[in-house]
């Protein structure tokens, strides 16, 4: 199974990005969704819903544009790719500086991959919604 | 020996990650494991397979061979590749601390493969390359803290 992602702007106030993700976030589709995420933002966006509710798999590399997500909307840069995957040494720095997330949030994600957040430590740094709509009204 | 279920070998290329995480859910579905189950050892063969691909064969030609068995209670994924050697098991320290865990390019895989399963083996090809052994019970776990 792919990744096939959509992306969709809720008035507001405040306005909020709503990007679904439906099928498998791997190593092979990774960086497709830290492209998106980017260009939301550079395009203004400043609230974003990731809505996990269709995501059935997520891998280690899935998780590294995840994090990547976070940087951005904190207006930082992502972390480079072409360093390899050292990207997810960032990740531990995350974790251990505990910076939970106040512009991006999560919404319906299953057990398979609240697991994955959970296990490594990510889980709590990002505010989750049972779905999109609660977690558009968080905002 | 134990009865191979299902058999696959992939290029070393990451669009393929799809195909084996498909062929190992629906073997182990058919095989009567638990959502549980089938979510861990997709989740274990994945990182494995992305790491020999990423950082075994650094992106260059390659091939990854899956092999999925049901043995008894358990089953057993078996991994091989003809990248350089490289032994998970030395990457992996069940009792640290998710910060130290997370320790050069191999670590975040390594510790989500150790923790998606029972048992982790590894030994070398014979002519060059690793043979890694994933188990995971079939049956869901108790609740993880």
């Amino acid at each position: 199974m792919a990744l096939a992602t959509t992306v969709e702007q809720v008035d507001g106030p405040p306005p909020v990005t709503v990007v679904t993700l439906d099928g498998e976030l791997d190593g092979a589709t990774y960086e497709r969704v830290i492209d998106i995420v980017r260009q939301a933002y550079e395009a203004g966006a400043r609230k974003l819903v990731l809505d996990c509710s269709k995501l059935e798999f997520v891998s280690s590399s899935g998780l590294v544009a995840v994090h990547s997500a976070m940087r951005i909307m904190r207006g930082e840069a992502a972390p480079d790719l072409e360093q390899g995957w050292e990207a997810l040494r960032a990740i531990r720095d995350e974790v251990d500086a505990g910076n939970v997330q106040s512009n991006l949030r999560l919404a319906g994600e299953q057990d398979g991959v609240r697991k994955v957040l959970d296990r490594t430590g990510l889980g709590p740094l990002l505010p989750s919604y049972p779905d999109r709509a609660s977690a558009i009204a968080s905002f | 020996m134990t009865p191979t279920e299902a058999r696959l070998r992939i290029p070393a290329e990451l669009d393929r990650l799809a195909d084996v995480r498909r062929m190992v859910r629906e073997t182990t579905r058919a095989a009567g494991a638990s959502q549980d189950c089938v979510d861990d050892i997709c989740q274990a063969v994945d990182e494995a397979a992305t790491n020999t691909i990423v950082h075994g064969y650094r992106g260059g030609p390659g091939w990854v061979e899956v092999a999925v068995a049901v043995d008894g209670p358990d089953v057993v994924v078996t991994i091989e590749d003809a990248a350089p050697t490289f032994d998970p098991r030395t990457h992996a320290e069940p009792d640290m601390a998710v910060s130290a865990l997370v320790r050069g390019p191999h670590g975040m895989g390594v510790h989500l493969m150790r923790l998606a399963t029972d048992r982790l083996g590894w030994r070398p090809r014979d002519g060059g390359g690793n043979i890694l052994t994933l188990v995971r019970t079939l049956a869901q776990r108790p609740q993880e803290d």
